[in-house]
Protein backbone atom coordinates (compact mmCIF):
# COMPACT_ATOMS: atom_id res chain seq x y z
CA UNK A 1 0.00 0.00 0.00
CA UNK A 2 1.26 3.57 -1.09
CA UNK A 3 2.37 5.60 2.22
CA UNK A 4 0.10 8.61 1.62
CA UNK A 5 2.56 10.99 3.26
CA UNK A 6 -0.17 13.97 2.31
CA UNK A 7 -2.90 12.45 4.38
CA UNK A 8 -0.66 11.96 7.21
CA UNK A 9 0.79 15.46 6.94
CA UNK A 10 -3.08 16.88 6.69
CA UNK A 11 -4.13 14.45 9.62
CA UNK A 12 -1.11 15.98 11.70
CA UNK A 13 -1.27 19.58 10.41
CA UNK A 14 -5.14 20.18 10.73
CA UNK A 15 -4.41 18.67 14.73
CA UNK A 16 -1.52 21.14 15.09
CA UNK A 17 -3.66 24.00 14.12
CA UNK A 18 -6.93 23.59 15.56
CA UNK A 19 -4.91 23.37 18.98
CA UNK A 20 -2.61 26.30 17.66
CA UNK A 21 -6.16 28.25 17.59
CA UNK A 22 -7.54 27.27 20.80
CA UNK A 23 -4.33 28.14 22.71
CA UNK A 24 -4.15 31.57 21.46
CA UNK A 25 -7.88 32.00 21.56
CA UNK A 26 -7.83 31.18 25.41
CA UNK A 27 -4.36 33.36 25.50
CA UNK A 28 -6.39 35.90 24.06
CA UNK A 29 -9.67 36.02 26.26
CA UNK A 30 -7.04 36.26 29.15
CA UNK A 31 -5.48 39.30 28.00
CA UNK A 32 -8.91 41.16 27.19
CA UNK A 33 -9.98 39.82 31.01
CA UNK A 34 -6.84 41.51 32.71
CA UNK A 35 -7.12 44.40 30.37
CA UNK A 36 -10.88 44.57 31.66
CA UNK A 37 -9.89 43.93 35.33
CA UNK A 38 -6.83 46.61 35.18
CA UNK A 39 -9.61 49.20 33.61
CA UNK A 40 -11.75 48.38 36.36
CA UNK A 41 -8.87 49.28 39.03
CA UNK A 42 -8.66 53.14 37.89
CA UNK A 43 -10.98 54.97 40.10
CA UNK A 44 -13.07 58.12 40.25
CA UNK A 45 -10.56 60.11 41.88
CA UNK A 46 -7.62 58.80 39.93
CA UNK A 47 -9.48 59.49 36.78
CA UNK A 48 -10.58 63.15 38.25
CA UNK A 49 -6.10 63.90 38.61
CA UNK A 50 -5.91 63.20 34.38
CA UNK A 51 -6.03 66.05 31.98
CA UNK A 52 -9.11 66.86 30.55
CA UNK A 53 -9.51 65.34 26.98
CA UNK A 54 -11.43 68.41 25.82
CA UNK A 55 -8.97 70.98 27.53
CA UNK A 56 -11.25 72.90 29.70
CA UNK A 57 -9.92 73.33 32.90
CA UNK A 58 -11.20 70.46 35.72
CA UNK A 59 -13.09 72.42 38.08
CA UNK A 60 -11.61 72.22 41.93
CA UNK A 61 -13.53 70.01 44.25
CA UNK A 62 -14.92 72.57 46.57
CA UNK A 63 -14.42 72.54 50.04
CA UNK A 64 -17.96 72.92 51.14
CA UNK A 65 -20.51 70.25 51.18
CA UNK A 66 -24.36 71.07 49.62
CA UNK A 67 -25.50 71.25 53.27
CA UNK A 68 -23.15 74.10 53.64
CA UNK B 1 5.05 22.01 23.88
CA UNK B 2 7.23 18.94 25.29
CA UNK B 3 3.98 17.25 25.16
CA UNK B 4 3.45 17.53 21.77
CA UNK B 5 7.24 17.59 20.75
CA UNK B 6 6.45 13.78 22.51
CA UNK B 7 3.74 13.06 20.72
CA UNK B 8 5.49 13.39 17.48
CA UNK B 9 8.90 12.17 18.34
CA UNK B 10 6.50 8.73 19.03
CA UNK B 11 4.50 9.01 16.09
CA UNK B 12 7.34 9.56 13.93
CA UNK B 13 10.61 7.91 15.32
CA UNK B 14 9.67 5.63 17.37
CA UNK B 15 6.45 3.71 15.65
CA UNK B 16 7.53 1.58 12.94
CA UNK B 17 5.94 1.57 9.58
CA UNK B 18 2.62 -0.87 9.98
CA UNK B 19 2.94 -3.59 6.95
CA UNK B 20 -0.32 -3.39 5.18
CA UNK B 21 -1.57 -0.22 6.06
CA UNK B 22 2.07 1.11 5.01
CA UNK B 23 2.19 4.80 7.42
CA UNK B 24 -0.49 6.49 6.67
CA UNK B 25 -1.41 3.96 10.16
CA UNK B 26 0.90 6.79 11.93
CA UNK B 27 -2.51 8.53 11.69
CA UNK B 28 -3.56 6.10 14.63
CA UNK B 29 -1.37 8.00 16.92
CA UNK B 30 -3.35 11.01 17.05
CA UNK B 31 -6.75 9.69 15.98
CA UNK B 32 -7.02 7.12 18.72
CA UNK B 33 -5.88 9.58 21.66
CA UNK B 34 -8.05 11.95 20.99
CA UNK B 35 -11.12 10.18 20.87
CA UNK B 36 -10.21 8.25 23.90
CA UNK B 37 -9.41 11.53 25.57
CA UNK B 38 -13.11 12.89 24.23
CA UNK B 39 -14.50 9.94 26.00
CA UNK B 40 -12.51 11.16 29.10
CA UNK B 41 -14.00 14.90 28.73
CA UNK B 42 -17.34 13.78 28.23
CA UNK B 43 -16.90 11.28 30.99
CA UNK B 44 -15.75 14.09 33.70
CA UNK B 45 -18.47 16.50 32.40
CA UNK B 46 -21.21 14.03 33.18
CA UNK B 47 -20.17 13.72 36.38
CA UNK B 48 -19.63 16.99 36.91
CA UNK B 49 -22.96 18.19 35.42
CA UNK B 50 -24.16 15.51 38.24
CA UNK B 51 -22.64 17.71 41.02
CA UNK B 52 -23.73 20.51 39.75
CA UNK B 53 -27.25 19.37 39.98
CA UNK B 54 -27.05 18.05 43.77
CA UNK B 55 -24.80 21.01 45.37
CA UNK B 56 -25.40 23.86 43.23
CA UNK B 57 -22.14 24.31 43.12
CA UNK B 58 -20.85 26.92 40.27
CA UNK B 59 -17.49 25.30 40.41
CA UNK B 60 -18.82 22.33 38.48
CA UNK B 61 -20.49 24.16 36.50
CA UNK B 62 -17.34 25.65 35.11
CA UNK B 63 -15.80 22.31 35.37
CA UNK B 64 -18.45 20.97 33.23
CA UNK B 65 -18.13 23.68 30.75
CA UNK B 66 -14.74 23.90 30.32
CA UNK B 67 -14.61 20.08 29.76
CA UNK B 68 -17.57 20.58 27.14
CA UNK B 69 -15.57 23.22 25.06
CA UNK B 70 -12.28 20.70 25.11
CA UNK B 71 -14.41 18.12 24.51
CA UNK B 72 -16.42 19.28 21.59
CA UNK B 73 -12.48 20.04 20.05
CA UNK B 74 -10.87 16.90 20.50
CA UNK B 75 -13.90 14.76 19.25
CA UNK B 76 -14.13 16.98 16.09
CA UNK B 77 -10.78 16.22 15.81
CA UNK B 78 -11.08 12.73 15.80
CA UNK B 79 -13.94 12.20 13.68
CA UNK B 80 -11.46 14.55 11.19
CA UNK B 81 -8.74 12.77 11.39
CA UNK B 82 -10.44 9.62 11.08
CA UNK B 83 -11.76 10.39 7.98
CA UNK B 84 -8.43 11.54 6.54
CA UNK B 85 -7.56 8.02 7.92
CA UNK B 86 -10.34 6.47 5.78
CA UNK B 87 -9.86 8.05 2.42
CA UNK B 88 -6.77 6.03 1.31
CA UNK B 89 -7.73 3.15 3.86
CA UNK B 90 -11.32 2.13 2.89
CA UNK B 91 -11.34 4.53 -0.23
CA UNK B 92 -14.18 6.70 1.38
CA UNK B 93 -14.23 9.87 3.75
CA UNK B 94 -17.43 8.89 5.41
CA UNK B 95 -19.87 5.78 5.95
CA UNK B 96 -23.13 5.76 7.79
CA UNK B 97 -22.03 2.86 9.83
CA UNK B 98 -23.31 2.55 13.55
CA UNK B 99 -19.62 4.14 14.58
CA UNK B 100 -19.38 6.35 12.71
CA UNK B 101 -22.98 7.75 13.12
CA UNK B 102 -22.95 7.29 16.76
CA UNK B 103 -19.95 9.40 16.81
CA UNK B 104 -21.41 12.48 14.75
CA UNK B 105 -24.63 12.73 16.82
CA UNK B 106 -21.93 12.77 20.06
CA UNK B 107 -20.24 15.55 18.49
CA UNK B 108 -23.70 17.87 17.48
CA UNK B 109 -25.18 16.65 20.95
CA UNK B 110 -21.95 18.50 22.85
CA UNK B 111 -21.92 21.37 20.05
CA UNK B 112 -25.72 21.69 21.00
CA UNK B 113 -24.82 21.94 24.40
CA UNK B 114 -22.29 24.27 24.05
CA UNK B 115 -24.98 26.23 22.14
CA UNK B 116 -27.19 25.88 24.43
CA UNK B 117 -25.06 27.82 26.86
CA UNK B 118 -24.70 30.55 24.94
CA UNK B 119 -28.25 31.12 24.33
CA UNK B 120 -29.52 31.39 27.45
CA UNK B 121 -28.86 34.52 29.86
CA UNK B 122 -29.71 33.51 33.17
CA UNK B 123 -26.35 31.39 34.07
CA UNK B 124 -28.21 29.58 36.99
CA UNK B 125 -30.79 28.06 34.00
CA UNK B 126 -28.30 27.90 31.73
CA UNK B 127 -26.45 25.81 34.08
CA UNK B 128 -28.95 23.56 35.11
CA UNK B 129 -30.47 22.97 31.50
CA UNK B 130 -26.92 22.23 30.17
CA UNK B 131 -26.23 19.94 33.09
CA UNK B 132 -29.52 17.60 32.05
CA UNK B 133 -28.43 17.97 28.58
CA UNK B 134 -24.82 16.65 29.19
CA UNK B 135 -25.72 13.75 31.61
CA UNK B 136 -28.20 12.61 28.53
CA UNK B 137 -25.49 13.30 25.75
CA UNK B 138 -22.90 11.14 27.64
CA UNK B 139 -25.37 8.29 27.23
CA UNK B 140 -24.04 8.07 24.02
CA UNK B 141 -20.51 7.44 24.86
CA UNK B 142 -20.64 3.33 25.33
CA UNK B 143 -23.06 3.24 22.67
CA UNK B 144 -20.35 5.10 20.67
CA UNK B 145 -17.29 2.61 21.98
CA UNK B 146 -19.77 -0.99 21.88
CA UNK B 147 -21.61 -0.02 18.31
CA UNK B 148 -18.48 -2.08 16.76
CA UNK B 149 -19.44 -5.20 19.12
CA UNK B 150 -23.66 -4.47 18.91
CA UNK B 151 -23.54 -3.80 14.78
CA UNK B 152 -22.14 -4.60 11.59
CA UNK B 153 -19.60 -1.86 11.08
CA UNK B 154 -16.56 -0.95 8.72
CA UNK B 155 -14.78 0.30 11.72
CA UNK B 156 -12.81 -1.43 13.24
CA UNK B 157 -13.14 -2.93 17.09
CA UNK B 158 -11.56 -1.11 19.60
CA UNK B 159 -7.36 -1.83 20.19
CA UNK B 160 -7.08 -0.87 23.32
CA UNK B 161 -10.15 -0.87 25.68
CA UNK B 162 -11.02 -4.27 25.02
CA UNK B 163 -11.12 -7.75 26.77
CA UNK B 164 -7.91 -9.31 26.38
CA UNK B 165 -5.91 -6.09 25.79
CA UNK B 166 -3.82 -4.83 22.98
CA UNK B 167 -3.42 -8.11 20.73
CA UNK B 168 -0.44 -5.78 18.37
CA UNK B 169 3.23 -5.48 18.64
CA UNK B 170 4.16 -3.88 21.53
CA UNK B 171 6.39 -1.08 18.95
CA UNK B 172 2.89 0.37 17.72
CA UNK B 173 1.21 -0.21 21.88
CA UNK B 174 3.84 2.09 23.83
CA UNK B 175 3.58 5.15 21.08
CA UNK B 176 0.43 4.49 21.18
CA UNK B 177 0.34 4.38 25.22
CA UNK B 178 2.83 7.53 25.24
CA UNK B 179 0.28 9.35 23.13
CA UNK B 180 -2.73 8.82 25.05
CA UNK B 181 -0.96 9.95 28.18
CA UNK B 182 -0.17 13.14 26.49
CA UNK B 183 -3.36 14.18 25.25
CA UNK B 184 -4.87 13.33 28.07
CA UNK B 185 -2.68 15.87 29.70
CA UNK B 186 -3.01 18.19 27.13
CA UNK B 187 -6.71 18.14 28.33
CA UNK B 188 -6.47 18.59 32.25
CA UNK B 189 -4.23 21.17 30.92
CA UNK B 190 -6.56 23.09 28.85
CA UNK B 191 -9.47 22.55 30.90
CA UNK B 192 -8.05 23.45 34.22
CA UNK B 193 -6.70 27.17 32.16
CA UNK B 194 -10.07 27.37 30.69
CA UNK B 195 -12.04 26.95 34.10
CA UNK B 196 -9.55 29.07 35.75
CA UNK B 197 -10.77 31.59 33.45
CA UNK B 198 -14.41 31.55 33.27
CA UNK B 199 -13.70 31.98 37.46
CA UNK B 200 -12.07 35.35 36.51
CA UNK B 201 -15.19 35.95 33.70
CA UNK B 202 -17.46 35.51 36.48
CA UNK B 203 -15.72 37.68 39.14
CA UNK B 204 -15.38 40.57 36.61
CA UNK B 205 -18.92 40.03 36.05
CA UNK B 206 -20.14 40.28 39.80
Amino acid sequence: MPDNWGFVAAAYGLTAAVLLWYWRRLAKKERELERVNAGSETTVAERSREPSKTGHPRPEPSPRTPLQ
Amino acid sequence: MVRVLGWLVMAFAVAPREVTQGNVQRIMYVHVPLILASYLAFGVLAVASLVYLVRRDPGADRLAHASGEVGVMFVGLGIATGSIWGKPTWGTWWTWDARLTSVAILFVMYLGYLLLRGTIEDPERAARYCAVLGIVAALDVPLVHFSVYWWRTLHQPPSLMKPGGFAGSSSILWPLLVNLVAFALLYAYLVARRVRLLRAEAEATA
